[in-house]
């Protein structure tokens, strides 16, 4: 198979540099480069020793990770001619996935997460006030456009990791549009909060519309603000969403105690 | 100031030299094209642009590190969007082909056909030269794409183009001008600055709204392009 060289598609494929259990990290990435529709319903995976090399991972570890997402219905593997390791679009289990993980996560790892975001995104923000172009804010509002109108969770995480991607092109810069890209591999694997309260979708269109009024009126300190103020809002809706899972899980345990 | 203008009129003939050097490469990829259709036609799942062409790449002094046919899609003729482009890896050099996310549900989709060194060619008829910008979803690249609307039998057929990298062009640009005239700036018709010999107009950035320059620029045949001077002060010394 050909692998695609978009660069979103070469974060998907980047080695892992996570102190994580290696194999965990494989199956975290898979999951989010689906969840974000990287890798698509049917879609083939690199072979075996491709994606080993790829990832900078053992065989070993390798094997063990597509273990996993076969047991979790992520991947498919056929033999025989034609055969080898498909992805497979399922949303029940990139929900369970997220929610495991957001369970694994402190808060104090999604607060990191938060404040690396807010400072690439605020940046790209501020840099974007004075150097997009008229075409380019109006591709912004284009993407605000889509986010509102979003069916599915995919849709909209999608649509909202392209509205921070884009924004950092805006600013004109490679680097930091690279750093979006990865830091929504990492925010992919992580619950999506309208799911859990759609109002919340109403929030995000909201913020990123006052963002682009900023950049339209050339305001850099107004769009970096906003963008700030917008992503440590999301920061808490994470850290309140694993709150509350730890609240529900204890008091199904004491249900089962008593 | 005095020279100023002549000085002035050098660089506009150089930037202009590049530019057409770039222009060669494309309308040899957009021959090549022409050929291919006029022998083999144009089919759904099959590339035009023939196998050589890539060649084009490694010709000494070149400027574009890709190059290739960008399809315009026909859904009515089963032909989707599709690039034929060649590049050249900046890690090892190798030629290899541009494999983008054409897929409109990834969040890495290339939606080439809403980009500007497309859609301009295809809506005026004429070549075009775009950036910079951040080549985002395709190489990833921050590149000049100039490109080139490729007519056959039934019409508009895609564009041909070639990509070079703002880093080259400036390196280019000031090694063949040798000692530097007073500052100037090259702006594209958004007013964007392409390159800068001014240290607090930075590449990429937007002229702030409202700036006074001199004079109203001297034009660059043959990209939308214009040469201003501006006045700048030293940080460094005096």
């Amino acid at each position: 198979m050909q692998l695609l060289s978009g660069d979103a598609r070469r974060a998907v494929f980047a080695p892992l540099d996570d102190g994580a259990l290696r194999s965990e990290a494989v199956v975290r990435r898979v999951g989010s480069a689906i969840a974000l529709g990287l890798l698509s319903d049917g879609e083939q995976l690199p072979s075996e020793s491709d994606l080993a090399s790829m990832l900078r991972v053992s065989t070993v570890t390798l094997r063990e990770a597509l273990a996993e997402l076969r047991k979790l219905g992520l991947v498919e593997t056929r033999r025989g001619r034609g055969g080898g390791s498909f992805a497979r679009s399922r949303e029940d289990v990139l929900a369970e996935l997220a929610d495991a993980r957001l369970a694994e996560l402190g808060s104090t790892d999604l607060r990191e997460l938060g404040d690396v975001h807010s400072a690439v995104a605020a940046a790209a923000a501020r840099l974007a006030a004075s150097r997009a172009s008229r075409t380019e804010i109006a591709r912004l509002r284009d993407i605000v456009d889509r986010l509102a109108s979003a069916g599915s969770v995919t849709g909209q995480r999608r649509t909202d990791g392209r509205w921070y991607i884009e924004l950092a092109a805006c600013a004109q810069s490679v680097r930091l549009t690279m750093q979006e890209m990865d830091l929504h591999l990492e925010l992919g694997q992580l619950p999506w909060p309208p799911a859990h309260a759609p109002g919340l979708l109403d929030v995000m269109v909201a913020g990123h519309r006052a963002v682009v009024d900023a950049i339209d009126d050339r305001d850099p300190a107004r769009a970096r603000a906003l963008t700030e103020a917008h992503v440590e809002t999301r920061t808490l809706w994470a850290i309140e969403l694993r709150l509350q899972r730890l609240g529900l899980a204890a008091a199904d345990v004491r249900r089962e105690v008593s | 100031m005095t020279g100023g203008a002549d000085e002035l009129a050098g660089v506009a003939a150089a930037v202009s030299g590049l530019v057409e050097q770039v222009f060669v490469t494309v309308a040899g990829v957009r021959g090549a094209v022409l050929r291919s259709v006029e022998r083999d036609g144009f089919r759904a799942g099959r590339w035009v642009l023939p196998d050589g062409v890539q060649e084009l790449l490694r010709e000494p002094g070149q400027l574009a590190v890709g190059l290739g046919l960008v399809v315009a899609p026909r859904p009515e003729q089963g032909l989707r969007q599709r690039l034929e482009w060649w590049q050249v890896d900046p890690g090892n050099g190798e030629l290899h082909t541009l494999e983008p996310d054409l897929r409109p549900t990834s969040l890495g989709y290339y939606d080439y056909t809403t980009t500007e060194w497309f859609d301009v060619p295809r809506r005026t008829g004429r070549r075009h030269a775009f950036g910079p910008h951040v080549d985002v979803h395709g190489t990833g690249r921050y590149v000049l794409t100039f490109t080139e609307p490729v007519a056959a039998g039934s019409g508009f057929v895609g564009v041909a183009g070639a990509d070079v990298p703002v880093r080259r062009f400036e390196t280019h640009l000031l090694r063949a001008l040798g000692a530097l005239p007073g500052p100037f700036l090259l702006l594209n018709e958004e007013d964007r600055v392409v390159l800068s010999t001014a240290p607090r107009f930075l590449v990429g950035s937007l002229l702030p709204p409202g700036t006074r320059l001199p004079e109203a620029g001297t034009g660059i045949p043959g990209a939308p392009w214009r040469l201003v001077p501006v006045r700048d002060e030293h940080r460094l010394v005096g």
